[in-house]
């Protein structure tokens, strides 16, 4: 009877010290676990669940079939909601990639690094992420240490802006103004091609229609030229400011045969025209006049 | 009697033993089961969190990779690991989700078909500087016409007349857009005001309106202690800084002295709880 308890005691012994072991090897499983989660966030749905829990080999009813097929539609859903967003928003996103710095009870910290396109201006932002629980229902956002690079050629005019906010992390005054920048850019380059399309002959840009020039001028009188300069500005406080202006190109000669104000003072001309008449239709009848065409 | 009792005694008391070591063994034997159980059951555990690491490490190179092809309608002809296939679908549902969430980010408006495309839910996020601030929601029908059904946007924002004025009809985007702005700035002038009373105790608002657009200081010279008002008028509801400052003293040169002129430009260019920290520094102001 006592070598009966002995042997126990014994098998007890082996058994608690495996148990240490065991649990040791857990506890460091599960922090290896924890450190990969810093680097990709997983978001969770009940078919990512599902299909999870399938790759760990873990025996459920539905079938690997079915697991994919409820995955690929819930898939279906996300893209037409990155769609939508893309749509509304007037930004594509190529990639996001996140990371966790810090993840306390209270506090999350992450780095993003987003990059996409606002119609031509394509962007790459970084920035840190922190979210500090308030109370049950609030929590406190806010942007650290932000870095814009714009891959681009239109660029003199937003570069003081983005040193601004790049200093205040105003991460969404940056995407309003780049959406509000790039609609006036897109304005500007569909308005000089249409000119470009209907009036071949007269018009030219020579830059290209994302350029901000175009030049005006009649073939048959090919020393004079009329240069509309259209530039999109961005205040530092990110305020777009679309500005045309009208400057000429007139041989003296042709200025002392013909000393009137029309040609001399095309340029104030022009700044009323376009005060009564708007972008379009001011630059439409300077193009009709150097065409000396009769059409509408 | 005494020798039956005596009989009886002693195997009562040997019962007695073997039911106590009976009852030890057993409990060690259920001591010993329980513990086997127990490593058994850490065994699971064990294998398990090893295939979860595993695929955790396979999904997060899968999403990495995703993230470089974004562009490229690749295909990975890859079939040799029958769970491959799972594993990009799981990839590309992270990386779906995270779009989405960069979207919400950079100020995005969130938007939710409802009643079957009839309508839509959106919200506009605000910000000041590096910190995020209120949000506000619109409902809206958008068959037969667009029309906003409810809101939670403040009355002295111009709602109806931003709505017509920017084709909500033809372009929502657009319309959007100039809301945001608009509540952007309002959002701004009201956290600057904030900040004035927060971190200069020792200026007096006189006045301010609801939309912030109208800010009045007293400000005191040192030395002769000498009371500014200060005016600040922000007309342009779009932006954070005012289009006019206006200064009056009870001291009439001290409006046009360079110090002030400084000042002043000072404050149309700054937000003006940060000029205010400027102009105490150069020793303007208390």
């Amino acid at each position: 009877m006592e070598k009966m308890s002995d042997d126990n005691t014994e098998e007890v012994m082996v058994l608690e010290s495996e148990i240490e072991r065991l649990q040791a090897e857990v506890e460091s499983l599960q922090h290896q676990k924890q450190e990969i989660n810093k680097d990709i966030t997983f978001h969770y749905s009940q078919q990512m669940e599902n299909a999870l829990v399938f790759m760990c080999g873990q025996r459920q009813e539905a079938g690997k079939e079915m697991v994919m097929s409820r995955l690929k539609e819930e898939l279906e859903e996300l893209e037409e909601d990155v769609k939508l967003q893309t749509e509304i928003n007037g930004i594509t996103l190529n990639s996001c990639t996140t990371k966790t710095l810090q993840n306390s009870g209270r506090k999350l910290v992450q780095q993003l690094s987003l990059s996409g396109n606002c119609s031509e201006l394509v962007f790459q932002v970084e920035f840190q992420l922190s979210e500090i629980k308030q109370d049950s229902e609030r929590s406190k956002r806010t942007i650290g240490d932000l870095n814009v690079v714009l891959d681009s050629s239109d660029l003199q005019n937003f570069s003081s802006f983005l040193s601004r906010v790049e200093e205040s992390r105003d991460l969404l005054l940056f995407f309003r103004t780049l959406r509000t920048f790039s609609d006036r850019c897109d304005d500007r380059s569909r308005t000089f091609q249409q000119f470009q399309d209907k009036y071949p002959s007269v018009v030219t840009l020579p830059g290209g229609p994302r350029s901000e020039v175009m030049t005006v001028n009649h073939p048959k009188l090919p020393g004079c030229m009329l240069f509309i300069h259209w530039s999109v500005d961005v205040s530092r406080e990110g305020i777009v400011m679309p500005k045309i202006n009208l400057l000429t190109k007139i041989p003296e000669r042709a200025l002392q045969l013909f000393p009137s104000q029309a040609v001399g003072g095309a340029a104030e001309a022009f700044e009323s025209l376009l005060r009564i008449l708007g972008p379009e239709a001011a630059l439409e009848s300077i193009i009709q006049a150097v065409s000396l065409s009769q059409e509408t | 009697m005494c020798a039956l009792s005596s009989g009886v005694l002693s195997h009562l008391s040997l019962l007695e033993v073997k039911a106590r070591s009976r009852k030890t063994q057993l409990q060690q034997q259920s001591r010993v089961m329980e513990l086997k159980a127990k490593v058994e059951a850490l065994k699971t555990q064990r294998e398990q969190l090893k295939a979860q690491i595993q695929t955790h490490q396979v999904w997060g190179l899968m999403v990495v990779e995703a993230n470089f092809c974004a562009d490229e309608e690749e295909e990975n002809m890859d079939e040799e690991s029958e769970n491959s296939n799972l594993l990009q679908l799981m990839a590309r549902h992270t990386q779906l989700k995270d779009l989405l969430h960069a979207h919400h980010l950079i100020g995005g408006y969130d938007i939710i078909k409802t009643r079957k495309g009839k309508g839509a839910c959106v919200s506009i996020a605000t910000a000041y500087e590096n910190v995020f601030l209120d949000t506000f929601n619109l409902e809206i029908d958008l068959k037969p016409t667009v029309k906003i059904s409810r809101h939670n946007i403040p009355p002295f924002i111009p709602l109806n007349n931003l709505a017509e004025q920017n084709n909500m009809q033809t372009d929502l985007r657009v319309f959007l857009d100039t809301l945001s702005q608009h509540l952007n700035a309002f959002v701004g002038r009201k956290q600057q005001l904030k900040l004035v009373k927060e971190k200069h105790k020792s200026i007096e608002v006189m006045e301010s309106n609801v939309l912030c657009s109208l800010l009045v200081l007293l400000l005191t010279v040192p030395r002769e202690k000498t009371a500014v008002l200060c005016t600040l008028d922000y007309t342009d509801h779009t932006r954070c800084l005012p289009t006019r400052v206006h200064l009056e003293s009870e001291d009439k040169q001290l409006p046009d002295s360079p110090q002030w002129k400084k000042n002043c430009t000072l404050l149309m260019e700054t937000p003006v709880h940060k000029a205010l920290i400027t102009m105490k520094k150069m020793g303007s102001i208390v």
